[in-house]
């Protein structure tokens, strides 16, 4: 047994409606307890938090830290992490790494923890991607890891669907997600990498149909959003819908959630889904946060991600592969693409934001919309859909501007003109105050995970905390905490590593019977370039792994 | 299905004498997972589905374990223990160690290896590096474009194999990926795909391909860059054309509209993409990139290696992942660095810059020219591997190591990037390689190198 005692911290625990309440805060083995009933109990440690504020440990629902695609992107761009201020050293037990926008596997572990942030979501795992991406994770310390597994292109599911046989697509659903030893269920271009695999035409709409399957993306997406929904998965169906990154997907984006209206769903990185204008004059491209972000507000089943862009190098990386070859060729940079069988695609390309481009600046402006236009925080999670909109260690500065409209009017004003008047960010005068950052950034995101042991400080939760000193300049008061805890450990302290304990793989236990298994074995080797018992995943395949238990559906 | 639970156990877990049981095979580039092997009598009497490459190596194995040997030191056999208090005297005492090797490593092992590499501030390389760093370097200027096998299994109508014998050295790939095998947009297999073999003279797979051209290995970088104008559409002079390459501007211009008439192409070639001179293999890489590349503004098409014996493309995933750069690493100063041709552990080594190396695997020794060999005769160093190589004699401590697919179950990847469960024919008689990473790393402890300077922020 190891208690630890967090005492007199100002403590902002949003899910338990606890805002700015100066109290202690009990952890014994990893877990949050009730304080003793005993005034005189004492903890093996206390740290002294008077003055200080205290949150849960960070939430992020939608990021890319492990995998072939981002091992490749690492292996492709040596020139972003050669030089001192672009390293971690080898420091006691810990390991050196490098940081670039996509941090080698430790370093990832480290940086995350050093913002504080104790879970993070890979977004984008193909099942057959998934033991190189569950060992990687064994790489990655100090924060708990789960995937989640591409199924929007999936020749299993696309048969069951094209054969109209849903309860196949639930088994399938179960099954996949069972063999990669997933959390939950991603639909990237639903449809619309197969259909450029197979070079057919662009799929650019929800209606349009996949050549050889004759499925649309609404039938795709309707599909796994029901089956996830009767699995009773923690997590909403998690959509990347189609046409991303181009003028006037806006109205794609409203007709998506408009298709799945009745299913709980999350969209990803929404802001580069919410563009005006047409594909034909992308010099009209606007902001079209405002009816999107109405039709979210009166929606209660549905929740986004942002994918805030900031300013400067990143790498855009994602499994909608006929996306990432537009972009590399509108870039004109390198490129990396891997088609992955039965499964999906995967697109790298380098890109850099700058802020005297127009486009670039509308997108900055565009996340910020949604931060600010969706009015219950719980529904809107901080992400840089990382690295594509920007590193995640950038999201003190994205808190910043949250809280501060004078900061976001300094920034706005640097913009071209054409941002100003193609973006109404400088009519929304919203500051984020500290519960709603704590909501967007843990508490909105462990909720949206369905992660009951997260994201709060109530007995049961997660040892996890983070404890900031308290900061006029907010940038600095999220880029360096006091101390980080995780599962108790005092893993940060002021900036320095103590521990890298290496944390769990969460994943979503699901049973699969013997007849199910056969019958996807079956299909799997007909198709597949390896025999079907290398397939599933195993529990002595993922590092510390963490089952999660279903909430009750309704 | 069994469960994923396989990729730990070893076949003699499961294997009553007389049954047969699924093996992964690791002899060439192409990784077969569908194998079956009959064991008999505490041996393997017959591998189903293996080629005739693999067959003779399999057969005959015996499946329970042998006499454990002892690890040496300067040609004395010594205790477990004192071996690993030896070698981790060598390497603690090192400034400028080098770890070389993990050409048939599991991903697990290399993950212990890079981590040993780290503590003691060396400088790694892994899997095959002579091919590694040229397509890597290519890589990291003009990006890749590839699938896994399946892709091509089900979708390729075009194959093309550059400048190399896929019958010959890898000689499923054909009727499990590429040529033969059929595929959910190719039900008719062989007779769905054109074959388009490029080579110097007619090989085996020339011989059942549709298209064969011949190219002198000196002319394929001048090919390829022809091809690549030719798909542009950039206008080419025929007689300067013919001159360059050897070739007919007729003949390229049939290829390359093959090429572009294509659905789904797959380009085949080998570590070095081609047989013509090693310094130009960066750029024959870069060029294959930049041609598929091409291909892609008007049809599908990929590149994917053949692939080479052993798990060369794990160690480099792994080293990657951890590191950030691939396939060798300099952790001297205390974080990672690395820059093709120049910090390479093959380069320190045959200029004698090192003061201590290890090499993982027997392998590796066999990769070493024989100036290499003379400089590390010259310096401590520390083999792990298979007792009966013939470095364990020569090293001055050699820790024997069991082997990944005989003796021991692990991860591999295939040359596309799709890892596989490898798993162990019989119970070992030796640790593993981590293992014994491990405990040096133990031994070694924390006193061996610290680069720790303050002010590592771990928020920074």
């Amino acid at each position: 047994m190891s208690s630890l005692r967090i005492a007199g911290g100002r403590i902002i625990d949003p899910a338990n409606g606890v805002d700015d309440r100066v109290g202690d805060l009990w952890i014994e083995d990893g877990r949050i307890v009730a304080a003793p009933a005993d005034p005189d109990a004492r903890a093996d440690r206390t740290i002294d938090a008077r003055g200080y504020v205290v949150m849960p440990g960070g939430v992020d629902v939608h990021s890319h830290i492990a995998g072939s695609k981002v091992n490749a992107a690492r292996i492709m761009r040596p020139e972003e992490r050669r030089g001192e201020d672009r390293v971690m050293r080898r420091w006691r037990g810990f390991r050196s790494g490098t940081i670039g926008s996509v941090p080698s596997s430790f370093t990832t572990g480290y940086q995350y923890a050093g913002l504080g942030y104790t879970t993070a979501v890979d977004a984008a795992i193909p099942p057959l991607g998934a033991r190189h991406a569950h060992a990687e994770f064994g790489d990655v310390p100090l924060v708990d890891k789960a995937m989640l597994v591409l199924m929007g292109n999936n020749h299993a599911i696309l048969d069951a669907l094209r054969e109209d046989d849903p309860a196949r697509v639930q088994r399938t659903v179960a099954w996949l997600l069972d063999s990669a030893k997933g959390f939950g269920v991603k639909a990237v271009n639903p449809g619309g990498v197969e259909q450029w695999k197979q070079g057919g035409g662009r799929i650019a709409g929800w209606d349009d149909r996949v050549d050889h399957f004759d499925v649309s993306p609404r039938q795709i997406v309707v599909a796994l959003a029901k089956a996830v929904d009767a699995l009773g998965l923690p997590h909403p169906l998690h959509l990347h819908g189609l046409n991303l990154g181009l003028p006037g997907n806006w109205t794609h984006a409203l007709e998506g959630m408009k298709a799945l209206d009745g299913h709980r769903v999350h969209l990803a990185h929404v802001q580069f889904h919410s563009y005006g204008g047409t594909p034909e004059d992308p010099g009209g491209i606007d902001a079209q946060v405002g009816p999107l972000a109405d039709y979210v507000n009166t929606h209660a089943g549905i929740t986004v991600d942002v994918g805030q862009v900031m300013f400067g190098d990143t790498t855009s990386m994602t499994a909608d592969g006929p996306t990432g070859h537009y972009l590399a060729n509108l870039l004109g940079r390198k490129w990396y693409n891997h088609d992955v069988e039965q499964e999906d695609g995967c697109g790298v390309s380098p890109i850099e934001y700058q802020d005297k481009n127009f486009i670039h600046g509308l997108q900055w402006a565009i996340g910020l919309e949604w931060f600010l236009r969706v009015e219950d925080p719980w529904r809107v999670a901080m992400s840089t859909d990382h690295p594509n909109g920007a590193s995640f260690r950038s999201y003190p500065d994205v808190i910043a501007l949250l809280m501060d409209k004078n900061l976001r009017d300094e920034s706005l004003a640097r913009l071209p003109e054409k941002v100003r008047t193609r973006s109404a960010l400088g009519d929304l005068s919203r500051e984020y105050s500290l519960a709603e950052i704590a909501i967007v950034t843990r508490a909105g995101p462990a909720r949206i995970l369905g992660l009951l042991h997260k994201g709060h400080l109530g007995p049961g939760a997660d040892g996890d905390v983070t404890i900031y000193a308290p900061d006029d300049d907010r940038r600095r008061m999220f880029a360096l905490p006091r101390w980080v805890i995780k599962g108790g450990e005092v893993v940060v302290d002021d900036g320095e590593l103590r521990s890298a304990p290496i944390g769990s793989t969460l994943f979503t236990e699901l049973e699969v019977d013997a007849a199910t298994r056969s019958e996807m074995g079956r299909k799997l080797a007909a198709e597949a370039s390896f025999h079907p018992s290398s397939f599933g995943l195993g529990l002595d395949d993922m590092a510390e792994p963490r089952a999660v238990s279903r909430p009750t559906p309704g | 299905m069994p469960n994923g639970l396989i990729s730990r156990k070893s076949i003699h877990d499961d294997a009553a004498s007389g049954s047969s049981t699924s093996y992964t095979c690791t002899h060439c580039g192409c990784l077969c997972d569908d194998l079956e092997l009959v064991l008999s009598e505490g041996r393997v009497v017959e591998a189903r589905s293996a080629c005739e490459t693999a067959r003779p190596r399999l057969v005959g194995l015996s499946t329970t374990p042998a006499a454990s040997p002892s690890p040496r030191v300067q040609g004395r056999e010594v205790g477990r223990e004192q071996a690993v208090t030896e070698a981790a005297r060598i390497l603690a005492g090192s400034r400028a160690a080098l770890v070389m090797g993990f050409r048939r490593s599991t991903n697990e092992t290399v993950r212990t290896g890079v981590a040993l590499a780290d503590r003691i501030g060396a400088t790694i390389e892994v899997g095959d590096e002579a091919a590694s760093w040229p397509r890597l370097a290519a890589m990291q200027r003009v990006g890749s474009v590839g699938a896994t096998l399946g892709e091509v299994k089900n979708r390729a109508d075009v194959v093309v194999f550059w400048c190399a014998d896929p019958m010959t050295t890898n000689p499923r790939h054909g009727e499990r990926y590429s040529a033969d095998v059929e595929g959910r947009f190719v039900p008719e297999g062989r007779s769905g795909r054109r074959v388009v073999v490029v080579d110097e003279r007619p090989t085996a797979t020339a011989g059942g391909a549709d298209v064969f051209l011949k190219v002198r290995p000196e002319a394929e970088l001048n090919v390829l860059l022809v091809l690549r104008a030719l798909v542009r559409e950039v206008p080419v002079d025929a007689h300067r054309v013919e001159e360059a390459t050897g070739c007919s501007l007729a003949d390229l211009q049939g290829l390359a509209e093959l090429l572009q008439g294509a659905r789904y192409g797959a380009w085949f070639s080998g570590g070095l993409a081609g047989r013509g001179p090693i310094a130009e293999a960066e750029s024959r890489h870069q060029t294959v990139t930049g041609l598929i590349r091409e291909l892609n503004r008007k049809t599908r098409f990929v590149a994917v290696g053949l692939g080479e014996a052993g798990n060369s493309h794990g160690a480099e995933s792994v080293l990657a992942w951890q590191s950030g750069f691939a396939p060798g690493v300099d952790f001297g100063v205390g974080f990672p660095e690395s820059l093709p041709g120049e910090s390479t552990a093959a380069g320190r080594l045959a200029r004698g810059e090192f003061d201590a190396a290890i090499l993982v695997g027997g392998p590796a020794y066999d990769a070493l020219p024989e100036g290499s060999r003379a400089r590390l005769a010259t310096r401590p160093w520390i083999f792990l591997g298979d007792r009966d190589h013939e470095a364990f004699e020569l090293a001055t401590i050699a820790l024997p190591s069991a082997t990944a697919g005989i003796d021991e179950a692990g991860t591999f990847t295939r040359v596309d990037g799709v890892s596989l469960p490898v798993r162990a024919l019989r119970p070992a008689s030796s640790p593993t390689e981590g293992e014994w990473i491990d405990a040096l790393m133990e031994a070694v402890g924390l006193s061996g190198r610290d680069a720790g300077a303050p002010g590592s922020e771990a928020g920074r």
